[in-house]
């Protein structure tokens, strides 16, 4: 791994009004990094990815990505990233093939090189029958591989997943697993955020625990498990403060009666 | 088309590239916005045009071919009248009531599109270009509506009043299109300054409904209007409101230019204010409006995030509301299986939009459709009003709200968003009939009793206290007309299948048999009034209700056999 961070992210907070969703927030990401990104809904998860994708251009603080500050070249970074959004929105009503042109091109992509490399994803990924179909008759597991070759079509530095598995079978979340090992053998840094902790314990080299807009652990799955538990979720449950789980199914139970 | 349009676009590029706009991006995402105009379903013509409700998408040849025919029929207006202005002024407030209606309604959708925030913003596209793409794609919509609407006038013009007034009718339609687009702008800025994002969608939807409404009695009521000799005499500038009209200012273009021989002063005046005062509202709308409406729109389309708006006055008035629905439903529906089918058929059936835009322009139909008969006799419009008063026609009214009634059950079964109609194949439900006479009941008490009510009220208004038991009879009349259709007809259970299903032939006939049948029914009625056999009404209205209960029974008894399932 080189020594010169890619992602750089220095101080970063973010309030909407009077609420504090980030604070302080300071990291280093490196090339080739596989980091898995997890928290309790609310904890400012969602914010960090906007913030990564450009998405929110209003923050404190500095977030450097390539040495390109988002601030005054938001652009340039957004040429590096390739982002798979969590609530799987796309122009349904557009076949996958005319999706992944249109996409391409707001890349800037010569032609030739796009339609070569979509209809060669869109078989890869089992659509190749499919690829003029529009999607408003997709699957959810089918519209989410469109997602994901659309994040990937302009084979950027940087992969932001967000909940990438959702609706996948079990078939292709193997391959989406492999799929990511791959890339990140390839040299590209990929950011997983997800709640399913097993994925995120198996494919990430490194862990990111945010609680309440910090970061609260980060390392390993190796090291964390030393300090705290034998598995994320129970890493992941004791640093989050709930412990005493037995009282909420307690209280569940008690309902009835 | 859409490539024509991209075309006609091109020369801007160059300049606009000096400006900071990435062209080759901009090219593309207006290819794919018009691209998906263009499949999108078309909410304006659902109704007046049945192609809409069985294909998911609408040809838009076919949505162009009916803006031209919506044009040419409003052209008829420029060659009616010998008076000056009157033609051109009618034309221009019915051109520009249409594209502000469908402004409002059909481009709602793609303001609101909160899919481009995920789509675009996350790819390298500066937000200049995003900006200029917007603009582009609205003004390539606006000015499309209005050249298609417009042409069928423009070759009127050129005929009537030589080559020459084409150019000038041009302008006409520019200005008229722009004090729409002043108009519009005014609408949105107003709800959006007023209201939440939740009730702003809700109002845009009876917009919608309005636009219905208002081409139904386009149609209908128009070709009679302009028979009725009264209006072409009309000396509209006699008459000081006049000058306050905007579409008088535009209609002054044409009379200062093409008949300089009957203009003064006056109209000169007006045709300046007809040219200047577009210009200036779409220069307030660039500069002051759009701003602002932009930062509205951007709190709007992310709503889900900002629910700050006052939740302690909306939660004591929505209790106050589930009360009275609660209450109604355990008087009404006292089966616990019944009483859920009531308050779920209320509850959906009052915040569906979609439903309320497939059914509630049916509450309009009926008005204009009595107008319609009215305007359908012999003789003056007083005289008209006067055979009204004195016949019987109020009958007909209430019958006529029977359409209301079929409207609605005619969709109760439908919803795009069919799927959470699992639950009731998931529970334990012994009898489905239940829910049904639930539905059955909830669509009678919310929509056909209060419009009936409506109704009578009006009857006894215009008729006298005499009318009541007609009233009454012909209202259980309807109700067992709504229960004839609802055994034969409405076999799914409330908003549990998809909209896509085709109605079989056999129904088709059995539901013009029950609407012959309500037809007989209603003529018998009348009859009776005729012959003023008014004791024979009251006493009718007995084993009228008799008969209610008797299918009401027989409708709770349905069992699964006789419902259809959708699979999930």
């Amino acid at each position: 791994m080189s020594n010169t961070p890619l992602i750089q992210i220095r101080n970063l907070s973010k309030s909407y009004g009077s609420k504090l969703v980030l604070k302080n927030l300071s990291l280093d990401i490196y090339p080739g990094q596989v980091i898995g990104y997890i928290g309790p809904n609310g904890a400012g998860k969602s914010t960090t990815v906007k913030i990564l994708t450009g998405l929110i251009p209003e923050f404190e603080g500095e977030v450097l990505v390539n040495g390109i500050s988002m601030q005054s070249n938001p652009q340039e970074i957004k040429k590096l990233i390739g982002y798979v959004p969590e609530n799987a929105e796309l122009y349904e009503v557009l076949t996958p093939m005319e999706y992944l042109d249109f996409i391409g091109k707001l890349y800037n992509m010569e032609d030739e090189q796009l339609h070569s490399r979509a209809s060669r994803l869109l078989t890869a990924f089992g659509l190749g029958n499919n690829k003029d179909d529009r999607m408003d008759t997709f699957s959810k597991g089918m519209r989410q591989k469109v997602l994901l070759i659309s994040g990937i079509i302009h084979n950027p530095q940087i992969i932001i997943l967000d909940e990438p598995l959702s609706g996948l079978d079990a078939n292709a979340v193997i391959m989406i697993k492999e799929l990511i090992m791959r890339l990140s053998q390839e040299g590209k840094t990929i950011f997983y955020c997800s709640h399913v902790m097993d994925v995120v314990e198996k494919v990430s080299d490194r862990i990111l625990l945010i609680n309440k807009g910090e970061i609260i652990a980060d390392g390993t799955f190796e090291s964390l498990k030393q300090n705290h538990a034998d598995t994320l979720e129970r890493v992941f449950a004791k640093l989050t403060g709930r412990d005493e789980s037995d009282n909420e199914t307690d209280a569940i139970i008690n309902a009835f009666n | 088309m859409n490539k024509l349009l991209l075309k006609m676009v091109s020369p801007l590029m160059p300049m606009l590239q000096r400006t900071g706009v990435d062209t080759y991006q901009l090219h593309h995402i207006l290819r794919v916005k018009l691209l998906m105009d263009d499949r999108r379903p078309n909410n304006t013509f659902a109704h007046t045009r049945k192609a809409a409700a069985n294909g998911k998408t609408t040809n838009p040849w076919a949505v162009s071919l009916f803006t031209v025919t919506m044009g040419l029929f409003i052209g008829a207006f420029l060659v009616m009248f010998d008076a000056p202005f009157i033609g051109h002024t009618i034309y221009f407030s019915i051109f520009m009531v249409l594209i502000s209606l469908t402004l409002i309604t059909d481009f709602t959708t793609v303001l609101f599109d909160v899919r481009e925030q995920f789509i675009i913003l996350p790819r390298p596209v500066n937000d200049r270009t995003l900006a200029v793409a917007r603009i582009m794609h609205i003004s390539l919509y606006v000015f499309r509506l209005a050249f298609l609407q417009g042409l069928a006038g423009m070759v009127i013009v050129g005929y009537t009043d030589g080559i020459l007034a084409v150019p000038v009718f041009l302008v006409q339609l520019v200005m008229a299109t722009f004090l729409s687009i002043l108009f519009v702008n005014i609408v949105y800025l107003l709800l959006m300054q007023s209201v939440s994002p939740q009730r702003f969608k809700d109002i845009i939807s009876y917009f919608q409904i309005g636009l219905s409404v208002f081409i139904f009695a386009a149609y209908q009521i128009l070709p009679r209007v302009i028979n009725a000799s009264a209006l072409a005499k009309i000396e509209l500038l006699s008459q000081w409101w006049a000058y306050l009209l905007p579409p008088v200012w535009i209609a002054a273009l044409n009379e200062v230019l093409m008949h300089p021989g009957r203009s003064n002063i006056f109209t000169s005046l007006m045709a300046i204010i007809g040219i200047t005062l577009p210009i200036a509202g779409l220069w307030l709308v660039a500069k002051v409006l759009a701003p602002g409406f932009n930062k509205r729109l951007a709190v709007v389309s992310t709503s889900d995030a900002n629910t700050d708006a006052k939740p302690l006055i909306d939660k004591a008035e929505k209790k106050g509301r589930f009360d009275i629905v609660d209450k109604l439903a355990n008087i009404i529906a006292r089966d616990p299986v019944e009483n859920a089918g009531f308050k779920i058929t209320w509850k959906l059936a009052a915040r569906i939009r979609e439903f309320k835009i497939k059914v509630y322009p049916a509450f309009g139909y009926v008005p204009v459709y009595f107008v319609f008969f009215i305007l359908n006799r012999q003789g003056s419009l007083n005289n008209r009003m006067e055979d009204v008063q004195s016949g019987y026609s109020y009958i007909a009214l209430i019958y006529m709200s029977t359409f209301v009634l079929s409207a609605v059950l005619q969709h109760i079964s439908y919803s795009e968003k069919f799927k959470p109609a699992w639950v009731y194949y998931a529970l334990p439900i012994d009898k489905p009939g239940k829910i049904l006479s639930g539905m059955y009941k909830a669509v009678i008490s919310l929509y056909y009793l209060p419009y009936c009510a409506v109704l009578g009220i009006i009857s006894i208004v215009v008729w006298g206290p005499d009318v009541i038991n007609d009233v009454i009879l012909a209202t259980l009349a309807g109700m067992n007309y709504g229960i004839f259709m609802a055994l034969f007809m409405v076999k799914g259970l409330p908003f549990s299948k998809p909209v896509l299903v085709k109605q079989s032939g056999g129904r088709v006939i059995i539901s013009l048999l029950i609407t012959f049948f309500i037809g007989a029914v209603g003529f018998g009625h009348y009859m009776l009034v005729k012959m003023k056999w008014n004791t024979a009404v009251s006493i009718l209205i007995v084993p009228a209700f008799l008969l209610y209960l008797l299918m009401m029974y027989y409708y709770k008894r349905q069992s699964w056999e006789s419902i259809e399932q959708e699979e999930f």
